[in-house]
């Protein structure tokens, strides 16, 4: 079987895919123990307010900048079983569109209220809910300077190493989304409305915080093929 | 009868430059959690027993990448996998690019079919400008190596050499990585 549901790892019009992607074919292999298992994480390991961006950077008393929202969603196999205890960290930009990095170049402010991540262990039924700030969008050299839609970094550990995803949910409605290339390496164009955050405004509290739902599929032990051969049989 | 529906896995993007915020945010010095992931990937390492592992990822220009995260698994020194040791989280220098793990030789066990497992750690690697992760693994004896991808039905001799580390002493190791070139690593698809 051939999916077109995952990036590929050249794709021209994201420049720096180009040097940073192998030129020859993966070597397909059966999956051993070693990817069959992974590290679990334990809820020992996580803070109360580590869900909670708003928070667990700021000063006692104030607030980041930026527009209040929820990201919540479940975490699933691709079966549609709900997981638990996957680990969740989430990292994004300020409410300018700045990140608290020592690499990040643009000269907009940094928000001494704003850390820019999260963690979260999904609960018995594979729910996980933050809460944080609109991202800004920024701008990053590419095909000379392009702009990013705005997103959150997500990282996930299911219960084997197989199921490792760093990913990016982008939000209902922006406009940057179409002309990302980040984005577009993914051929199929339905798989690509995965990774959009949409606006649920059931999920709102005190009429001032906006929520977005962001459910997330993890694969399962078949392989996938990207390309049409496997190399080497 | 038809077949259940299978839902699509979520897919990959790169995790950026800035990954460090949220995977290893000390470095930014942001100071919030109660503890780093994968500092170490055993507790109470013996010096007689850590072997130390070191190298750089090079790009396709022979560029070391300062951006990238590692992320190794290994099981023990029995050959056993356990989800709560054998992970390490590692980040490349910031200014070199080099990657530096301290960690065990992991084990053997013997398999269901009689057969002896092969000793290797697995390399996890994201970085900007990689849209999915690349996967290679680290073998320390040829032999191992051989023997598992005849296994899998491997046909590809010429650049096997390139998931064995350099050593001198067999305690300290060179484990470079190519993406592209003359000496391009063999990453895996599963
Ligand atoms: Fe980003």
């Amino acid at each position: 079987m051939i999916k077109k549901h995952q990036p590929l790892r050249k794709f021209h019009d994201y420049k720096s895919s180009i040097s940073r992607s192998p030129n020859k074919e993966p070597l397909w292999i059966n999956s051993s123990s070693s990817e069959m298992s992974g590290p679990l994480f334990s809820e020992k390991i996580i803070n109360k307010n580590d869900n909670d961006l708003t928070l667990n950077f700021s000063k006692i008393g104030e607030k980041p900048l930026g527009q209040e929202i929820f990201v919540h969603g479940f975490v699933k196999d691709e079966n549609g079983n709900n997981l638990k205890n996957v680990l969740i960290e989430i990292w994004q930009a300020n409410a300018g569109g700045k990140y608290r990095h020592q690499n990040d170049p643009s000269n907009i402010k940094l928000d001494e209220n704003f850390g820019g991540c999260g963690r979260f262990i999904t609960s018995s039924d594979g729910y996980y809910i933050f809460k944080t700030i609109e991202p800004g969008a920024y701008p990053y050299p590419n095909r000379g300077t392009e702009w990013r839609p705005r997103h959150i970094h997500f990282s996930l550990f299911g219960s084997m190493f197989l199921q490792r995803l760093i990913t990016q949910m982008y939000f209902e409605g922006d406009p940057l989304i179409k002309s990302c290339p980040m984005v577009n390496s993914i051929p199929d164009i339905n798989a690509r409305k995965l990774l959009i955050g949409r606006l649920d405004l059931s999920k709102t509290e005190n009429e001032k915080i906006l929520g977005y739902r962001f459910d997330i599929v993890l694969r399962g032990k078949e392989q996938t093929f990207f390309e049409n051969k496997r190399e080497g049989l | 009868m038809n077949e259940p529906k299978k839902l699509i896995d979520t897919p990959s993007q790169t995790a950026g430059p800035f990954l460090h915020i949220g995977c290893t945010p000390r470095i930014t010095g942001i100071n919030i959690f109660k503890s780093e992931l994968g500092l170490i990937p055993f507790q109470d390492i013996s010096d007689n027993e850590a072997i130390n592992i070191k190298g750089k990822i090079y790009d396709g220009n022979n560029e070391p990448i300062i951006d990238a995260m590692i992320e190794t698994w290994q099981c023990d020194v029995n050959g056993n996998y356990s989800s709560n040791q054998g992970f390490a989280r590692i980040v490349t220098d910031l200014k070199t690019g080099e990657y530096q793990l301290k960690t065990i030789r992991p084990g053997n066990k013997i398999n269901t079919d009689g057969s002896l497992s092969a000793s290797y750690i697995t390399f996890w690697i994201v970085a900007r400008g990689m849209n999915r992760p690349l996967i290679t693994r680290m073998y320390f004896l040829e032999n191992d190596l051989k023997n598992d991808l005849v296994l899998n039905n491997i046909k590809i001799e010429d650049r096997l050499n390139t998931l064995i580390p350099y050593t001198e002493d067999k305690k300290n190791f060179i484990f470079n990585i190519y993406l592209q070139g003359k000496k391009e690593t063999i990453f895996f698809e599963f």
